[in-house]
């Protein structure tokens, strides 16, 4: 350990004031500063973030158990809290990681520190709030045609009408800015495409950008393109085309 | 140094600070949000519930990403509604529609394209999308960055993305037509980023086994050259990106995957000789956001498809033109016709070995 480096007992204890808003302002910044280039304080940070995923593990974040309590294990010589700690210090959006952190914590407190609770409304994980803006989407001009590509099968082109303008939504509750336009719902577009098309969003979402790729994939996956879904009857007969067992 | 715990309020918004003086360059261009961003999604891996907008319908779904070494997993899972899923592992990449009691397979060229390698913006493509914003704004209770991609033509969509400052991680996303209306629109109401997520995590949900699988048919072997083709024209900014044959479930010979890209949107065309028992597919269509439109020309099959207004699938659809073989278009896209040979050997080498094999009814 030279001057410049804190012993690890000395970066944990930090590291725990931290989270527990021991350190100034000034302080926390040196730590900022210290994480850039200390490794061992990174691998330090990324454990208390990790513990925080354990406590999630409600949401389908099933870590393994294995690490789990290797984590808790290295972090054993913490201070314990106080049974209000978690619910305390859990903002009121992240309600469910709470209940997730209880249910950990009914076994796992006596090993839990002080970090934990910090960890839960802080760290690398996000707890938003949900908020009701989405009923603001909708539909505020008339949408565009759609037009549904033709079966393979069938041959024919269907053109699904407009729908009459959809009434002006009531101004969104959330300040957003922006009009919300929204194309066809899919009740109109109920004939579905061949599963070409599908084969074709698949095969492109392999080239597209993470953004885009994720646009493209959700016109296959959401069910607002309920009708796209590539249907058995258009399937092609000929080659590929299997059932399982 | 010891512990007071009568501070542990206080510590949520130290640790927040903390993050924010860690992780964050204040007053960042755009841009530089743009690709640190970019870098968290083709980086990091995370698991996120958001809610999706897109034609006056709203839906929770799940996404779970996981980048390990050079392997990316990828599962996409409708909470709601019949519960479809995307899931891709490896090369594979697969699609559960329990609504239609059908499971979509498809497999990767085996020297595509590490997924999110690409596009990337360069400075060129200022010519075609301005970059707008980096002003903080508060979202969800998280300091974000609003940074909005708009597009200078009607060929392409623009992005409005709020980026969390700690994380890079887009937490809301916008999709916006040419006069800024927003098409469709991701919210994220939680994300987690673990060091590590398990491979139990990208099975699915739902047991398929009854139902009917389309897979890419692994017997196929084409001796024939297939000629090149190519778009004549591109709409502003686009160039081509990659090329390759493709096998795709249903077709009995491989299809020429052309992918064009204007660093943001990308759009692939897809040739396919046209069978002689079908009835062709031409016009658009629309799946979700994305557009495509078919054309047939020279007895074959051409569909353009992508996250682009209907115009632009249009456009490059019916530019789309085989090229004679001795005197292949270059564009300097430095993807010569030797390239697209081998990719296409590759592609069927990689499918004739592909471990499931589905049997031929």
């Amino acid at each position: 350990m030279n001057d410049e480096r804190p012993s690890s007992h000395e970066r944990d204890s930090q590291l725990s004031a931290m989270f527990d808003g021991e350190l100034s302002a000034a302080e926390c910044e040196l730590i900022a500063r210290r994480l850039t280039r200390d490794e061992a304080l990174r691998a330090q940070w990324s454990r208390y973030s990790l513990i925080g995923a354990a406590l999630r593990a409600e949401r389908g974040v099933k870590l393994d158990d294995r690490v789990a309590r290797k984590v808790m294990a290295q972090i054993a010589q913490e201070d314990t809290y106080g049974d209000s700690a978690v619910t305390a210090t859990a903002p009121a959006a992240a309600q469910s990681a709470a209940r997730a952190a209880d249910r950990w914590m009914r076994f796992a407190r006596p090993v839990f520190g002080a970090g934990i609770a910090a960890t839960v409304a802080a760290a690398s994980i996000l707890f938003l709030r949900n908020q009701g803006e989405t009923p603001a989407m909708v539909a505020a001009n008339p949408a565009p045609a759609t037009v549904i590509l033709a079966s393979e099968t069938t041959g024919s082109t269907t053109v699904a009408q407009n729908s009459p303008p959809a009434a002006r939504p009531t101004a969104p509750s959330t300040g957003e800015p922006d009009r919300y336009s929204t194309p066809a719902p899919s009740s109109q577009t109920s004939i579905a495409p061949p599963a070409r098309l599908a084969n074709y969003v698949v095969a492109h979402s392999e080239y597209s950008s993470p953004l885009s790729r994720r646009m493209a994939l959700l016109g296959l996956v959401a069910s607002d393109s309920a009708g796209d879904a590539p249907a058995p009857e258009t399937a092609p007969s000929g080659t590929g085309t299997n059932d399982a067992h | 140094m010891h512990i007071d715990r009568s501070s542990s309020l206080r510590g949520v918004r130290v640790a927040a600070l903390l993050l924010l003086t860690a992780g964050v360059a204040v007053g960042a261009e755009p841009r530089e949000w743009l690709e640190r961003m970019n870098k968290a999604l083709t980086t990091r891996n995370y698991i996120g519930v958001f809610t999706h907008n897109h034609g006056g319908r709203v839906e929770t779904l799940r996404i779970i990403d996981r980048v390990r070494g050079g392997d990316v997993s990828e599962r996409l899972l409708s909470l709601d509604g019949p519960g479809r899923e995307f899931i891709r592992e490896g090369d594979e990449v697969t699609c559960y529609f329990p609504d239609k009691r059908t499971v979509l397979v498809e497999r990767r060229a085996p020297d595509g394209p590490l997924l999110g390698a690409l596009p990337a913006l360069d400075e060129s493509d200022s010519n075609v999308y301005q970059i707008k914003g980096g002003e903080r704004e508060r979202l969800l209770g998280r300091t974000t960055r609003l940074v909005a991609l708009e597009p200078r033509d009607e060929y392409r969509y623009g992005y409005r993305l709020w980026i969390d400052e700690q994380t890079s991680m887009p937490l809301k996303t916008q999709l916006c037509g040419s006069s800024g209306e927003v098409i469709e629109q991701i919210v994220f109401s939680n994300i987690d980023l673990p060091e590590r997520i398990p491979d139990s995590m990208f099975k699915p949900q739902l047991d398929a086994s009854n139902y009917r699988w389309l897979r890419p048919d692994p017997q196929l072997v084409s001796n024939a050259t297939p000629a090149l083709w190519e778009a004549m024209r591109l709409p502003p900014g686009f160039r081509m990106s990659n090329r390759s044959a493709q096998t795709l479930p249903g077709s009995s010979e491989p299809a020429t995957h052309i992918v064009y890209t204007d660093g943001v949107a990308s759009v692939s065309v897809f040739v396919e000789p046209r069978k002689a028992n079908s009835a062709p597919a031409e016009g658009p269509a629309r799946v979700g956001s994305s557009s495509a439109f078919s054309t047939v020309v020279d007895g074959h099959q051409i569909t353009a498809v992508g996250e682009v207004p209907p115009n632009t699938v249009q456009f490059i659809a019916t530019q789309v033109k085989a090229m004679p073989r001795s005197a292949p278009a270059q564009q300097g896209l430095g993807l010569g016709p030797s390239v697209s040979s081998s990719k296409a050997e590759a592609a069927q080498q990689g499918l004739g070995l592909a471990p499931s094999a589905p049997r031929r009814k």
